[in-house]
């Protein structure tokens, strides 16, 4: 799993590519730390190179989400694969983070 | 020495000089006062529009010396030098922060006046309560200032209408230092009897409000669902029966997976979009399409290792095998996703795979 994030202020562009599975789930959560501060992230999360997530990786955007509006700011996730999107709606959590 | 004080006698000059050694002890009090009374309001959870305090300006004492400073041996005879105000929402509050005043201050009930009931009955305009107040000892005390409780000061008490009124009182009449003509008087005190009407109706409702939401919510937990209108407040009050706790429980045990609490009110909108009008009918609606639901949940994620789930996913997936097992298509599930999560590109693709899935488990 590949993550890039270009900052400008507090807004964070980040893309995501390759497999969020067991194996990389901890360097996922150490990769995404520096957006679990500052005031009011803007967060966008490209996903259109991600292939698939598992409980594990949920539970890491789960973390972030909580994060974000917490500190008042807001996270969406674009550009899913259908087999990723899948994943967020038979779990019901299409409903929790905003995915457009 | 500054030209308002030019005007006073003696007398009132040795006050003023009162007034600017006891300074500092007059900027703690207008610091402490309202400290009090906002933890005061906290603990009895009333809010409030606004506390504000301060300290009368030397200039604005001087003109009360000069109209009436032989009313007053010393400076500790004037009770309004610090003051607070307390502005609410409602006029029934009033009256609970005054109690909430009178258990933390010191009242001195013969300089305390409730402009309230100065009116006739004919009569209309400033509607205030006033207390003059003591800060107990026993609440704080500095041995260094002793002054800070024998030193009185006034807290008012007014609703944000009130507090309108008498602003515009104050900056049309009295602060021009000009007699309003008597047309202009009336006009105003008509007003003061609009907003007085207006806080009186403000109240009602808010007592008629929750008079409703305490029978909605004994009508629900009474299990009187097919009596309750689907509302915010009713589906709330559903809610708190946990009606699809079950399901969630049944659904998480597939995969002993952890279950992520979430609020289920986003489906309020897509339950009303069912056709759900009263509370008996999202029952009905639980009851009917449970099974499938579950059913369908097996399907999708018995096959894979996720084991982590919203709680929403039950309400979710009732909903969904609704409108399908109804004959409802894409469009009417695309509704559906919208109504709780907003547009996406991806409702309908979702929605066509689902109307196949579900068809197929029917068969």
């Amino acid at each position: 799993m590949n993550i890039t994030i270009n900052t400008v202020g507090n807004h964070h562009d980040v893309v995501l590519d390759g497999r969020l599975d067991t194996t990389n789930a901890d360097q996922f959560q150490k990769d995404v730390a520096p957006l679990m501060e500052g005031d009011a992230p803007e967060i966008e999360m490209d996903c259109s190179g991600m292939t698939y997530t598992s409980s594990q990786g949920l539970r890491i955007f789960l973390m972030l989400q909580k994060s974000v509006n917490a500190r008042g700011g807001h996270m969406v996730m674009k550009n899913m694969s259908p087999q990723v999107k899948e994943v967020f709606d038979i779990t019901g959590f299409s409903n929790i983070i905003k995915i457009v | 020495m500054q030209a308002f004080e030019k005007e006073l006698d003696l007398h009132g000059r040795a006050i003023l000089e009162e007034y600017r050694s006891l300074y500092p002890v007059y900027e703690r009090l207008r610091e402490l006062v309202p400290q009090f009374i906002s933890r005061s309001l906290k603990e009895a959870r009333v809010l409030v529009t606004a506390l504000e305090s301060r300290v009368k300006t030397e200039s604005s004492l001087a003109g009360k010396l000069a109209l009436k400073g032989g009313k007053y041996a010393g400076i500790l005879d004037i009770t309004d030098i610090v003051g607070a105000r307390v502005i609410t929402f409602y006029s029934a509050d009033v009256d609970k922060i005054a109690a909430l005043i009178q258990k933390i201050f010191e009242v001195d009930w013969e300089n305390s006046v409730d402009k309230r009931k100065q009116h006739s009955l004919e009569s209309f305009g400033y509607m205030s309560l006033h207390y003059v107040c003591r800060i107990r000892p026993s609440l704080y005390s500095d041995p260094d200032c002793p002054e800070l409780n024998n030193i009185r000061f006034e807290v008012q008490m007014r609703t944000a209408l009130q507090h309108v009124w008498a602003n515009m009182y104050h900056d049309t009449g009295y602060k021009s230092g000009l007699e309003v003509p008597p047309e202009h008087l009336r006009t105003l005190n008509r007003l003061a009897g609009v907003l007085e009407l207006a806080d009186d109706e403000f109240s009602r409702v808010r007592a008629q409000i929750n008079d409703y939401r305490r029978k909605v919510h004994s009508l629900v937990r009474d299990g009187n669902f097919d009596e309750v209108s689907l509302s915010g407040d009713s589906f709330k009050s559903y809610l708190t029966l946990d009606p699809f706790g079950s399901l969630t429980e049944k659904i998480a045990a597939i995969n002993q997976a952890e279950v992520q609490n979430v609020s289920l009110m986003p489906y309020l909108s897509a339950l009303r979009m069912l056709g759900c009008q009263t509370i008996g009918d999202v029952e009905r609606l639980r009851l009917k399409y449970s099974d499938l639901a579950y059913r369908m949940t097996v399907h999708q994620i018995g096959q894979t290792d996720l084991d982590i789930i919203s709680s929403s996913l039950a309400l979710q997936n009732i909903c969904i095998v609704c409108v399908v097992v109804r004959g409802g298509g894409v469009y009417e599930l695309e509704k559906l996703f919208e109504s709780v999560n907003g547009p996406s590109p991806y409702n309908a693709t979702r929605a066509e795979a689902l109307i196949a899935f579900i068809d197929k488990l029917k068969k």
